[in-house]
């Protein structure tokens, strides 16, 4: 695009996030030599910052505030005192003792410093950077380590979730006890905007217990997502309801998908075989016990299905 | 949007901005109290998470104690740079990715005709905002929404709705139209 953009709604769209491919470079290779359009986009970043307040307005807790304050208050600590910061920040502070005694030298001085103080900025922000994109890297190692132990532990149990009355709707649980861990897929329409989906943890005995809300980027994907529980916790059912955005204490909407969590499942036939069936993430198992008509004969069958 | 005290009521957000650059603590808690409810709604309509919606509020507010001396509050507003700079950090933990360089180091750069320093003010805004949305044909609202609040872009909107690329580029294009002239003071 050598010319200004053709469209005025190009700067929306970019603000938005949708423009891409050839349109967004092009704009954006524009915009940084041209300060008329970079002052067009400028404005469209405003018209679209206030979609925001197209959210429906809830309060902050009272909690973020003291956390924030205390997180400040502990860096504004007096080991920092305000003349050492604003030196740190405006180096300029030296400049009238400069000029008085070293006269046209404390001018070269200013502009070094200007210029470290400059590239000291740049530093700080690309150290930043790095060390957020580090951050996120570890975070991403983490969740993926995460994942492979749920679905590999020999005692994670694989739960199968199926929907009342949504058509084509369906998902997935494996859920770990010991761990205290589940991992969760779902193939669901999106909820209304004022609305999320939350999956629920029931247990054997007592009320069901909140295991997340849906993100709206999993709502239908085959991606997994992982949640935490209270490990040791017997579950018996897992759902998921439609409940107000933010979610709720206990389940308040529509069941949407409910799958039962299968149990070591034991029974006998006329010939005295006892078998017992025991599933898991991603093998399932049979172990056996014969005992009419002779000794006791035992044994299992195990097959992996990976 | 609880309001601060009556000299923070009546302090311009040049001055606070001013005074959190001269480590006032006091000021940043006005601003804080000013823009925190804004801020975290969309956050939560974005993550739908209490938790996450509380960490990137508490971050969005500490980035502003760190960097307010690269915030030109004459040039940019600072209400459009927090909403930016909050949906921005939202999305990017939401779909794991970055929001891209150019936005970040452009987010200040956000023109806002609008003072929405007191709550009346943001209010009145809000109402606007919620009517000019309400007034748009329900499959533009669906896409403006995937494209805010979801960060999707064209394509993925398509793929998302299952409605051809060419539909979604009108749509959005209409309505971002639309919004242009009913939003403009």
């Amino acid at each position: 695009m050598n010319g200004h953009p053709q469209h005025e709604e190009d700067f929306d769209l970019y603000a938005l996030g949708a423009l891409e491919g050839e349109g967004r470079k092009s704009l954006e290779a524009h915009v940084a030599g041209c300060a008329a359009c970079a002052g067009r986009l400028a404005e469209a970043r405003g018209r679209v910052s206030l979609l925001a307040l197209a959210a429906k307005p809830i309060a902050p807790p009272a909690g973020v505030k003291s956390r924030l304050m205390k997180q400040v208050r502990e860096e504004n600590s007096p080991s920092r005192s305000r003349a050492e910061t604003q030196s740190e920040e405006r180096s300029g502070g030296l400049f009238g003792r400069w000029t008085l005694a070293w006269g046209a030298a404390a001018a070269v001085l200013v502009v070094a410093t200007g210029l470290l103080w400059y590239q000291n900025g740049v530093l700080d922000g690309k150290i930043q950077k790095a060390l957020e994109e580090a951050k996120a890297a570890q975070a991403k190692i983490q969740n993926a380590q995460e994942m492979i132990e749920i679905l590999q532990a020999p005692d994670s149990m694989m739960v199968s979730l199926a929907s009342l009355d949504v058509p084509r709707a369906s998902g997935k649980v494996c859920y770990n006890a010991r761990l205290g861990k589940l991992a969760c897929s779902t193939h669901l329409p999106p909820p209304p905007s004022d609305k999320a989906y939350q999956l629920w943890l029931v247990p054997i005995t007592g009320n069901p217990v909140s295991a997340g809300l849906i993100a709206p980027n999993m709502v239908s994907t085959d991606d997994m997502w992982i949640a935490d529980v209270k490990a040791g916790t017997t579950a018996k059912v897992f759902a998921v309801t439609l409940e107000p955005a933010g979610g709720m204490p206990q389940p308040t909407g529509p069941k949407v998908l409910v799958g039962v969590m299968p149990q070591m499942v034991t029974f006998s036939n006329p010939t005295g075989a006892i078998r017992a069936y025991y599933t898991h993430a991603t093998a399932w198992k049979v172990t056996w016990v014969l005992s009419r008509g002779g000794p006791v004969q035992s044994g299992e069958s195990f097959n992996d299905m990976r | 949007m609880s309001s601060g005290t009556g000299t923070e009521l009546r302090a311009t957000d040049v001055s606070l901005i001013e005074k959190v650059v001269a480590r006032d603590e006091a000021a940043l808690s006005a601003l804080y109290d000013r823009y925190s409810g804004m801020v975290f709604s969309v956050v939560m309509r974005i993550v739908r998470d209490s938790q996450a919606a509380e960490e990137i509020l508490q971050d969005v507010f500490h980035q502003l104690w760190r960097n307010a001396s690269r915030f030109d509050a004459e040039r940019g507003s600072l209400p459009g740079f927090l909403m930016v700079s909050a949906r921005n950090r939202a999305i990017s933990r939401m779909r794991r990715k970055s929001v891209g360089l150019s936005d970040e180091l452009n987010e200040n750069t956000v023109v806002l005709p609008y003072n929405l320093e007191s709550s009346i003010a943001q209010k009145q805004l809000l109402g606007k905002v919620t009517s000019a949305m309400e007034s748009l044909p329900a499959p533009q609202k669906q896409a403006v929404e995937l494209a805010y609040f979801e960060g999707l872009t064209h394509s993925e909107i398509a793929e998302r709705t299952g409605e051809p690329l060419g539909t979604i580029k009108t749509r959005l294009r209409t309505a971002m139209e639309t919004l242009k002239n009913t939003l403009n003071p």
